[in-house]
């Protein structure tokens, strides 16, 4: 590692009354790999915002390779070579590969022409860099997510980025593809570059940065080398609480609610078997890909199982649709809200009803007294933070929503609730109501099941985890027995035994 | 008096604003020519809208339904044809009368139908499905009539649009409010006009709540094909012939009316009040035009300069909310 | 020279439009072998030229992402107010035609361009807007009447041909210079898609307009340079239409829209954006003509005509809808 590349002091920025940076310190040199951690809503997003020009910071000082920055914008950032990669990669599906990668470059130097051939020629020069191996001229659109990750990635180093930024790289990609991508960073480390990994989840990051920096509520808590850091430190520091509490351990444990045998969907996940009782909450985790997410697609219908048995309170069921999932009670909370589980425009009232619409329908017509009704309790129980039912869902917190996402499912009763990553994007004090309520189902004998990839999640409240991988049912444990550094250690054993194979 | 006060408080702004536009057109128009207020006039109004309001309501629909029906004047044409035919070959009896009615509506249905079939099954956007529809049923009514207008329709069946309660109210008016009740019933206080309005609003939340999309979509077409061949029973008792290109100027009329009546072409809201209020204003102007003696050719200008104008309006006001919140309140 | 017959390249959109084509074609012969004679090529290029025009301005505008249906309003109100012009003020020049009828074009571009890249209305119904708006316009001034009376060396011109030969039946039958705009704006048009940074940039704000205003394309920019070039394009189609026409008529381009909309969509440009050639949509335009043009020939009643011309267009917009689903749900690589 080198010279100091990007330095930050005293970072502040508000909008509009909120501040969503306090006075915030980073460093990073040539050639390191640092990883930028906190919660959503700690400041992570603003904070690379300032570093690439978007935002200009109220206070506080930027030095971009030992120079100070005074009003810099975007481009700018851009020619001091800073590089963003963004969750969504911003690539053109309509083009090809070659000219996703080129583009940028002939965008920068201002030219006028399309040159076919040396968009070729720098694409594969970019391609060699880093090691990937794609066909040039293959639009984007048939690529694979990893693949289209590696397409930014090429666009970006070719600017001949200084400074690396990858924001939540890990999230959609496989075993496999998360140890590509750390064999690339590898590769651009020593190179001089520096990077920055903008995460939330440190099992993953553990084998690639050199040093840490977290962030809360938009300050500074904790910086260092990564090998200071064990995962209660890491979670203390990005949640403020001790992460020693209560575990789910259930009063008792009643008659059996679920059970797979030997479910199987060819190429998602092969021969998968556990069984849900009246008190259990199962937590299912695995890397991506590993089929922890196919499982609830399964369950719920969206992509059906081809063989094997799902057996619900004793009889044997089959769920081929989503119709059938809900005929059967079974309720799924999708893991993105945003689009997949939220009506933007619409109240928080007409939110809360979504999927029960048909219960209020009595008389001839749609009852909205009950409706408003329903939904006020469900304020109440689950203390959605909410003048009343009326305003429009977008105008709440993350937390909040979430909430109404599960209250929509909790009014039509379910048999059996499927979560997965409920909890992503919430704020602790939601995170623990939203808990507390699944046990309190758990206790009533609906059946639970959360995935996610917060170990100390799956840790603390769930008493059977199933760890996954590769498509199949890898460990089932108690709670009981394990730690979240245990499964920390499995997973990341799973990492490297996968990209062995 | 309290009750209007307070039913006034409670509906939104757009509908207070186009309550205002359409008091504000009938005084300029009092004030310019008293022939306004004849009871010709309203009479002849009254004969006028239902025509093309019932379109709306299908327009209302599908866009609703983040989509739209350029189809609505061909699905139209060709069920008044079809009605006009099956009279016309029975010799004009009472029976034929009703049997034409229950074809056109069936074929309404039908045409909605493939239209349905088309955008929720095949997922092929919808301007595209109901603009080449529309010449696909325009085109089966060419080939019905072989051309000319079907002319001689018995005056049983012209009753309908052109007779009325004790010479004042007439059926189709009331006709029209029938289905602007009905539809406000449907969109409000049934689960189908409720799931329709979550699938406007994000299709993928719906389908994961459990609502069927498809299901919702071919209802939707399938109703607005209806409400088209209803109006086509209409146009063509009212002028007691059945053409196949009649009406071509209401396609972009009810995209106006239904613009400015509130419904937001990105889906998922409108209400039946709002396009009513729509409807009833661009009569008025549509009226006020006659008198004073526009030709129907200065109506088509207009017609697009207002589109244009409101959405103009509504995309200012959107861009700066509270600025317009400060002032209406 | 490997690959030019390979099966990736045999069952492209284009190709399948050609395959089609012949099989027209053929069958139309069949049944009129008077169908295989250079005059059948002057005549469907003659049918052609104006449709090309718009097909090519409105493939471009799709591409982008958008949409136009006013063309056929605008290029009726470029004509008409031309001629007029002309004939009050006894101006009787060609170049004057052309540019009086661009530079309307030009203002009706500039309006499509503010509603649709400024305010940001949704393009279809902004243009069925300036569509009503122009063609109201239009016929107001012209009560719908047609002026049959064209500027003598304006009107020359449709007396002007590049080849003519003697057809079956003795008379004469002409290639009219005019072929040359289109020929010439296909190849300026693919020209500037496949090889100027500003057609890579239409494609990728069709691509994805958010992507591209990251990478730093001016998307309004682009937007208003593709609309008032459009509206160019379609003055001069319009007055290109009266000139072969000798007269000019306020309506009778009306209705154009849809054809040309379903040309191009049979031609390969999907209506979502971001996909489109010039060789597909000229296909597609080849495709729609023959079709028109010769349904009485196939024994098609002329009260048929337009239902099967409609029946045609919904099976062949349905056929490159679904391959593009099919293409953006076969596995990845």
């Amino acid at each position: 590692m080198g010279e100091v590349f990007l330095e930050l002091k005293e970072i502040k920025k508000s909008f509009g009354g909120v501040h969503a940076l306090k006075g915030v310190n980073l460093t990073v040199k040539k050639g390191e790999v640092h990883c930028l951690a906190g919660e959503n809503g700690c400041g992570k997003s603003t904070l690379i915002k300032v570093i690439s020009g978007v935002h200009a910071a109220d206070e506080g000082e930027v030095y971009i390779d030992g120079n100070l920055l005074k009003g810099f914008g975007p481009i700018d950032a851009i020619r001091l070579g800073v590089q963003v990669i963004y969750q969504d990669f911003a690539v053109f599906p309509n083009l090809t590969v070659a000219e996703n990668i080129a583009m940028n470059h002939a965008l920068q130097t201002g030219k006028k022409f399309m040159d076919w051939k040396e968009s070729r020629e720098i694409a594969l020069k970019a391609m060699k860099q880093i090691g990937a191996h794609m066909d040039p001229d293959v639009l984007v659109e048939r690529l694979s997510v990893a693949n289209k990750q590696m397409v930014a990635i090429c666009r970006a180093i070719l600017e001949d980025a200084k400074l690396l930024i990858l924001d939540e790289p890990t999230t959609a990609l496989t075993a496999n593809e998360v140890e590509k991508l750390f064999a690339i960073i590898e590769n651009l480390k020593s190179k001089g570059i520096a990077i920055v990994i903008v995460t939330h989840k440190m099992e993953e990051v553990y084998g690639i940065a050199d040093r840490l920096t977290i962030l809360r509520n938009g300050a500074n808590v904790a910086t260092g080398d990564i090998k200071d850091f064990d995962r209660p430190t890491f979670v203390k520091y990005m949640t403020g609480r001790d992460i020693v509490e209560a575990n789910y351990r259930p009063t008792e444990i009643g008659d059996e609610v679920l059970r797979l045998e030997h479910l199987s969907r060819k190429n998602s996940f092969d021969d998968v078997s556990f069984s849900l009782n009246k008190g259990d909450v199962l937590g299912i985790t695995g890397l991506l890909g590993s089929g922890r997410g196919e499982i609830a697609d399964a369950l719920f219908g969206i992509a059906p199982a081809y063989s094997g048995k799902i057996i619900l309170h004793g009889k044997q069921i089959s769920i081929k649709s989503i119709d059938d999932a809900i005929n059967h009670k079974f309720a799924y909370v999708p893991e993105d809200r945003l689009t997949q589980g939220l009506f933007l425009e619409r109240s928080i009232a007409d939110n809360t009803i979504a999927a029960s619409i048909t219960d209020y329908f009595k008389g001839g017509k749609l009852q909205y007294g009950a409706m408003t009704q329903a939904a006020e309790t469900w304020i109440k129980d689950i203390n959605i933070v909410a003048p009343s039912s009326e305003p429009l869902i977008k105008t709440l917190s993350g937390g909040n929503q979430q909430k109404v996402v599960i209250a929509k499912w909790l009014n039509t009763h379910p048999d059996l609730l499927i979560l997965n990553g409920p909890t992503v994007g919430v704020d602790i004090g939601a995170k623990a109501d939203i808990h507390k309520i699944l046990h309190q189902l758990a206790a009533t004998g609906v059946g639970i099941i959360i995935i996610s990839d917060d170990l100390s999640e799956l840790v603390q409240n769930c008493n059977k985890i199933i760890v996954m991988s590769g498509g199949s049912v890898a460990v089932e444990l108690n709670s009981s027995e394990t730690s979240e550094s245990m499964l920390s250690a499995m997973l990341n054993g799973k990492v490297e035994q996968e990209a062995a194979k | 008096m309290e009750k209007l006060k307070k039913s006034l408080k409670n509906c939104d702004k757009n509908t207070v604003t186009l309550l205002g536009i359409a008091v504000g057109i009938v005084v300029i128009m009092a004030m310019i020519t008293p022939d306004f207020l004849q009871g010709s006039n309203i009479s002849s109004m009254a004969f006028q809208f239902p025509e093309f309001g019932i379109l709306c309501f299908g327009m209302m629909f599908c866009m609703i339904a983040d989509g739209i029906d350029l189809s609505l004047v061909g699905t139209a044409n060709l069920s008044g044809i079809v009605a006009a035919v099956i009279i016309m070959s029975m010799g004009g009896s009472p029976v034929s009368i009703i049997i034409a009615i229950i074809a056109a509506i069936l074929v309404g249905a039908l045409c909605g139908l493939v239209n349905g079939y088309l955008i929720g099954q095949l997922q092929i956007p919808a301007m595209l499905v109901t603009l080449c529809g529309g010449q696909l049923y325009t085109g089966l009514g060419v080939a019905i009539t072989k051309g000319p207008a079907i002319t001689g329709l018995p005056d049983s069946l012209q009753k309908i649009g052109n007779g009325s309660i004790g010479g004042l109210i007439p059926y189709s008016s009331i006709i029209f409010v029938a289905i602007a009740v009905g539809m406000n019933f449907i969109l409000k206080y049934t689960v189908f006009g409720k799931q329709l309005c979550f699938m406007g609003s994000n299709a993928t939340a719906s389908r994961y709540a459990g609502i069927n999309n498809l299901r919702i979509t071919l209802l939707t077409y399938m109703l607005s094909g209806i409400l088209a061949a209803v109006a086509g029973i209409i146009i063509i008792s009212h002028y007691g012939s059945a053409k196949s290109d009649y009406g071509t100027s209401y396609t972009l009329l009810t995209l106006l009316i239904v613009v400015l009546g509130g419904v937001a072409p990105s889906g998922g809201r409108g209400k039946v009040l709002g396009v009513a209020l729509a409807i009833v204003i661009l009569q008025l102007i549509s009226s006020a035009f006659n008198i004073l003696r526009f030709d129907s050719f200065f109506k088509t200008l207009v017609w697009g300069l207002l589109l244009i104008v409101v959405m103009v309006a509504k995309a200012i006001i959107q861009a700066h909310p509270i600025k317009f919140r400060r002032k209406l309140s | 020279m490997k690959g030019i017959f390979s099966k990736k390249n045999m069952t492209t959109n284009e190709m399948f439009v050609v395959y089609i084509i012949l099989a027209l074609s053929l069958l139309i012969g069949l049944v009129n072998p008077a169908f295989f004679a250079l005059s059948t090529v002057f005549g469907t290029a003659r049918s052609m030229l104006i449709t090309s025009i718009f097909a090519l301005c409105e493939m471009v505008i799709i591409i982008s992402g958008g949409i136009d249906v006013s063309f056929p309003a605008v290029a009726s109100f470029c004509l008409y107010f031309t001629v007029s012009i002309m004939n009050n003020f006894h101006i009787d020049s060609v170049v004057f035609a052309f540019v009086c009828a661009s530079l309307f074009g030009l203002v009706w571009g500039m309006l499509n361009a503010v509603l649709i890249g400024k305010f940001k209305i949704p393009a279809l119904i902004a243009t069925l807007g300036t569509s009503s708006l122009a063609n109201g316009a239009t016929l107001v001034y012209s009560g719908g009447r047609e002026i049959s009376n064209i500027p003598n060396s304006v009107d020359a011109l449709s007396q002007k041909f590049l080849f003519s030969v003697a057809n079956a039946t003795g008379g004469k039958s002409a290639l009219t210079v005019f072929i040359i705009l289109p020929i010439v704006l296909c190849f300026f048009m693919h020209w500037v898609l496949k090889h100027t940074m500003l057609g890579r940039e239409i494609y990728a704000i069709g691509g994805d307009a958010n992507a591209a205003r990251i990478a730093g394309i001016n998307v309004m920019k682009t937007q208003f340079i593709i609309y008032m070039a459009a509206g160019v394009l379609t003055g001069i189609a319009g007055i290109s239409n009266t000139i072969l026409m000798r007269n000019a008529n306020p309506s009778n381009l009306m209705g154009a829209e849809m054809m040309v909309i379903a040309a191009v969509v049979i031609g390969g440009t999907r209506i979502t954006g971001g996909h489109g050639t010039v060789v597909g949509t000229v296909l597609g335009v080849l495709l729609i003509t023959l079709v028109s043009n010769n349904l009485i020939m196939l024994g098609v009643p002329n009260y048929w005509q337009t239902f099967a011309v409609g029946l045609i267009i919904v099976i062949g917009t349905s056929i490159t809808s679904l391959r593009a689903k099919k293409i953006a749900l076969s596995p990845k690589l």
